[in-house]
């Protein structure tokens, strides 16, 4: 099973060699080829891993290959290893597959643009990122494809780096997530002195004899690169902005998968958090907080794919909040759909970009039912997805979550559960304002110039080309059918399965889970008659002027975080130039020699003179003391 | 025997430079080839090495001047090899890059090149304080000239700090290694004992923390980083400064336990004091070499903070810093010189937008940055995350000082890529303004394929560095 599982994992990287040493000698169309096969190998990778381990016993499913050995100090030791899994194989399936579809849909999307092969050289180098971070078997090595994938991201959210908001966004996406990185790795040095090992099965065998204060330092100091990573409060403010990359980047890397990491991490690390309840308790809040707080900035954004980008936050909230509460399994099969939903819809919204030449506001948007039918579709199955509207994908998934909720009871419960079905109809209502704002209503003119990011795009006729199509048509179907893996009173195989890696603490009754759905439907359909009722009435949701205002500007985070840490470090920079460097560093010799505080012109030259003769004179000496010692001896 | 042949090959390749009349480019292309044959026995001497043993190897051992009790005695421990072999590899570089750049008098300035690989793989080799002193101070030496005749237009003001700083440091470190070698009867490293005198250990402590520099010992680091031919600061800040490091490891933990412990405290906190200050201000210097060489100062105290840690971790970590930042620094500093040779400055108000049309330059600068932000992956990762376990071991506080750093760098170099390769073309540069030439490359790829092999298995320095591969306790028992 090691086998398909180390093809997965290298198949993407030899794809991004091969075309960045390839360079002018193959076109873009090539290089799109080349990626796309890759990750499909990798997938196919992943499925023959997949299938080894189905077949294998379930108490030997887990098997850990090492490679050779990366670092060693001391008495440490840290291993090229990968660990596989049920949860890693599920992981590799949804990462390759999702990855290998919308890499295909970038060949059509890209199509025209000048740096076609770099743009696949990243996405393959992501890809590669994004398997070695779900399938390292040790803790270093998680860190390693952790900080991977943030620097693929970094370079594809400033693809077009000509434009100095894609560089200000990337750069702010790579500094926000190093912090996280940071934690993270003062986490892992805390495993290196606590445990000595930093291997899955040594690290959580180990974690039992901890004390409370290293365990609780422990998990906070990997939440902290979690939160980074799904841009969860308060380490968010980078997603929305990462908008600035192409669209299907925003769908494989700011919505599928990349950004849902930090729930894997809390699922791999569960015994961590386990014997660390407060910290995971924290997370399930923190993911509460935010998945109202972008569920409610969502509400107010104009631009098309930042609504989409808000819904992933709120979202991934709803992951954090499962996995906090320790119902692991749903919380990854909550990450799967999403990971489905999620992409169909940025894929089909960049059918939407590419046929309006690059305009993404929906105010400028309108009618595109009748002339974007087979699009219009699969946004609609998306939307009704995200909403969690039955039979759909996120119907049984976000359901889930809610019912375990429930289930978990006392005042977390009851306020983690208010928390989820009061996002149900935020989701209800953004989701469908964007729908209707984009499809319904009257088709508006085309701006004279579109303006945004990718606006050197030509306005498509038809709906894109077959490469652009299939893909979103296959997730329109997984979309749709993609929740029957758990179907309460019924069956739950993927919940199953995910369980066999991390125990759920919570398992909510069928009767549970039928209970919320049943509220969660109709706030969902209660936020789409909202929607629907605005959308009529040419008005917004939110009508008080104070409240849109505190919303457009993201509750005022941004401006927060610049006077918080932008600003006193450059502070601080300048004040160090200007009080220590300058006057006391740099002018620590003027008075030397002439005894005064400035070296005039004058002094200079004099010096200059003495620079020369004072390294002859000392050249002069060594050669005096050579040759003495020499002759003494 | 293979240590004297490294010391010796370039010195006396440096002779034949200087003496032989040959045509401009016959004798930048002979000094070229001469550090080329240096790092094949540089190679040699890695074969031959034996890794499991660690202890001394390759060495020579001839009395000298026997009745003050000095001797040569040249060798190489696995860090010191590791550390020759950065040195050696980025002399080539920059040996080439002087060669394709075609510096004006060149008999005289490729000697001078050669002569410094020459005193820094001595230093590295030293096993007795006179000649580590000798050497020590031969660096110095083709230092001041080649900043102080080559330089840029404040080279004078830039030669007179350096010389002014590193002499003092010089004198306080020869008084301390007289003083001593009469108290212990013989300057060998092999034969003397320990020393409690506290004195002693700062004379040599000050001369390494001007040398590294830590803070606040770096008055001269600015202008001569910034004023230096491109390719002399590249050696000056990846291989010069480790001289600072071999003497931490070679002299100052080894033979002054006492003192060292004593002084821990003050060292660990200069040593903190100079990756935040250095990091701070990288973070805003207006200019490239600016940010390279506050980056390179902060880099320097990490390193530093690993040796003090005086842990398995911190110390095998701080011998792969070393290395990586060898290679990543001269890279750098290449690139930047690559940058203003096309500009004409390295303002970075006035550059942007060189990625349109330059994807070699792009590629290798953005390489080159990933490295030296340490992103998790790369060797100068490795290096920190050890480093950062070190530290650890004297307090919670250092590790998180250096998680700060990761963040700062984080900040530094995304801001010199960004200033460089991104928006729109900035008003130094042409739009004609060609992308890396081939050599160009061939000097930048071989050293950004050592990095990117070295990341690949860190494993390779960070496990062969010291004697039993047991750090602490090989430098406990003085090495032997």
């Amino acid at each position: 099973m090691v086998a398909g599982a180390w093809f997965c994992l290298l198949a993407p990287l030899a794809g991004s060699l091969a075309i960045a040493l390839a360079g002018q000698r193959i076109s873009g169309r090539q290089a799109g080829w080349i990626s796309t096969l890759t990750t499909f190998a990798a997938f196919a990778g992943a499925t023959v891993s997949f299938l080894d381990l189905w077949a294998a016993e379930p108490e030997r499913r887990e098997e850990l290959s090492t490679a050779y050995t990366w670092l060693a100090a001391g008495d440490l030791r840290v291993g090229l290893e990968i660990l596989v899994d049920p949860l890693s194989a599920a992981m590799m399936l949804i990462v390759s597959g999702v990855g290998g579809l919308i890499v295909w849909y970038s060949m059509g999307y890209m199509a025209g643009d000048d740096e076609e092969r770099r743009y696949f050289a990243y996405m393959s180098l992501f890809v590669f990122a994004m398997l070695l971070l779900v399938e390292a078997g040790n803790v270093l090595l998680l860190l390693v494809g952790w900080g991977l994938v943030g620097l693929a991201s970094y370079l594809l959210i400033g693809f077009w780096h000509h434009r100095p908001q894609a560089v200000a966004a990337a750069k702010k996406a790579f500094v926000m997530n190093a912090a996280g990185d940071a934690t993270f790795a003062l986490a892992v040095v805390l495993l290196v002195w606590e445990t000595g090992a930093l291997d899955y099965p040594s690290v959580f065998a180990d974690v039992g004899g901890l004390s409370d204060t290293v365990v609780t330092l422990v998990a906070l100091g990997l939440l902290g690169g979690a939160l980074a990573k799904s841009a969860q409060v308060p380490l968010h403010t980078w997603l929305p902005d990462a908008m600035e990359g192409p669209t299907p980047v925003s769908a494989l890397i700011h919505a599928a998968t990349m950004v849902t990491a930090g729930v894997y991490l809390l699922v791999r690390a569960h015994p961590v958090y386990e014997a660390a309840a407060d910290v995971q308790h924290l997370a399930a809040v923190l993911g509460a907080v935010t998945l109202l707080l972008a569920g409610l900035v969502a509400l107010v954004q104009w631009d098309i794919k930042r609504v989409i980008a808000y819904s992933t936050m709120s979202q991934i909230g709803y992951m954090f909040l499962a996995a906090g509460i320790g119902a692991y399994g749903v919380a990854i099969f909550h990450l799967m759909t999403h990971a489905f939903f999620k992409a169909l819809l940025f894929l089909a919204a960049g059918v939407v970009i590419h046929r309006l030449a690059g305009e993404q506001d929906i105010r400028r948007m309108g009618g595109l039912r009748a002339e974007l039918p087979r699009t219009h579709l699969a946004f609609l199955v998306g939307t009704a997805a995200l909403a969690g509207l039955p039979p759909l994908a996120g119907f049984w998934s976000k359901d889930a979550i809610l019912a375990s909720a429930l289930e978990l009871g006392g005042g977390l419960g009851a306020a983690l559960l208010a928390a989820g079905l009061l996002g149900t109809l935020l989701t209800g209502a953004y989701a469908f304002r964007l729908y209707f704002a984009v499809f319904h209503g009257e088709r508006r003119e085309l701006a004279p110039e579109p303006h945004g990011p990718e606006a050197a795009h030509v306005p498509e006729h038809g709906e894109g080309p077959l490469s652009m199509l299939v893909p979103v048509g296959v997730l329109t179907v997984l979309a749709a059918v993609g929740g029957l893996l758990s179907v309460p009173g019924l069956w739950h195989p993927f919940t199953h399965w995910v369980g066999e890696v991390a125990e759920p603490l919570v398992e909510a009754s069928a009767r549970q889970e039928y209970g919320t759905s049943a509220a969660a439907v109709a706030l969902a359909l209660l936020g789409l008659a909202l929607a629907r009722a605005a959308f009529l009435r040419g008005r917004e949701l939110v009508a008080l002027p104070a409240a849109w205002t505190l919303l457009e500007r993201k509750l005022y985070f941004d401006e927060l975080y610049d006077a918080l840490f932008y600003r006193p470090a450059a502070a601080l920079s300048a004040l160090l130039r200007r009080e220590v460097e300058e006057p006391v560093i740099e002018r620590s010799l003027d008075g030397i020699g002439s005894g005064t505080v400035q070296v005039g012109g004058e002094v200079a030259r004099v010096q200059s003179g003495l620079v020369r003769s004072y390294a002859l004179t000392i050249a002069a000496a060594v050669l005096v003391l050579v040759v003495v010692f020499v002759a003494v001896r | 025997m293979l240590a004297t042949t490294l010391i010796v090959l370039p010195l006396a390749g440096a002779l034949l430079v200087a003496l032989f009349p040959l045509p401009r480019l016959a004798t930048a292309g002979l000094a070229f080839l001469v550090a080329l044959l240096e790092v094949g026995v540089w190679i040699v001497a890695v074969t031959r090495f034996d890794f499991d043993e660690g202890t001394l190897q390759l060495g020579t051992t001839r009395e000298w001047v026997e009745s003050l009790g000095i001797s040569y005695a040249v060798g190489f421990y696995g860090f010191s090899l590791w550390l020759a072999g950065a040195a050696v590899v980025v002399g080539a570089a920059a040996a080439g890059y002087a060669l394709f750049v075609g510096r004006e008098r060149p008999r005289a300035y490729h000697a001078l090149l050669l002569f410094l690989t020459g005193a820094v793989v001595a230093t590295f080799a030293a096993q007795d304080l006179i000649l580590f002193y000798a050497a020590f101070e031969a660096m110095l030496i083709p230092l001041y000239v080649l900043v102080g005749v080559w330089g840029g237009p404040r080279r004078t003001a830039a030669t007179l700090t350096f010389v002014v700083y590193t002499m003092a440091g010089s004198l306080l470190m020869l008084a301390a290694v007289v003083a001593f070698g009469v108290t212990q009867g013989t300057f060998s490293l092999l034969e003397a004992g320990t020393s409690g005198n506290a004195w002693i250990f700062l004379g040599f402590a000050v001369a390494f923390a001007v040398k590294a520099p830590l803070f606040p010992f770096h008055g001269w680091l600015p202008l001569a980083y910034r004023e230096a031919p491109v390719e002399v600061a590249a050696v000056l800040s990846a291989v010069v400064s480790k001289a600072a490091v071999y003497g931490f490891l070679r002299i100052a933990l080894p033979v002054f336990p006492e003192p060292v412990e004593d002084l821990t405290p003050l060292l660990l906190a200069l040593a903190a004091a100079g990756l935040v200050y250095g990091s701070v201000l990288a973070f805003r210097a207006p200019d490239l070499r600016g940010i390279v060489a506050y980056s390179s100062m902060a880099q320097m105290g990490l390193i530093t903070l690993g040796v003090f840690a005086f842990n398995d971790l911190g110390l095998d970590g701080a011998v792969l810093q070393s290395v990586a930042h060898a290679l990543v620094s001269a890279s750098m500093f290449l690139l930047v010189g690559m940058v203003e040779r096309r500009c004409v400055t390295g303002e970075l108000a006035l550059l942007g937008g060189m990625a349109r049309g330059r994807p070699a330059l792009a590629t290798l600068l953005l390489v080159a940055g990933m490295v030296a932000l340490a992103v998790p992956g790369s060797a100068t990762f490795a290096g920190e995350f050890l480093i950062m376990a070190g530290a650890y071991g004297e307090g919670w506080g250092y590790a998180a000082l250096v998680a700060l750093g990761i963040v700062l760098a984080a900040m530094y170099v995304l801001r010199l890529i960004s200033a460089v390769l991104h928006e729109s073309r900035g008003a130094a540069v042409r739009e004609e303004a060609l992308d890396l030439r081939p050599g160009e490359l061939a000097l930048l790829l071989p050293l950004v394929a050592c990095l990117l092999g070295l990341s690949a298995w860190p494993a390779l320095v960070s496990q062969s560095s010291f004697p039993g591969d047991e750090p602490a306790r090989a430098l406990e028992e003085g090495l032997r």
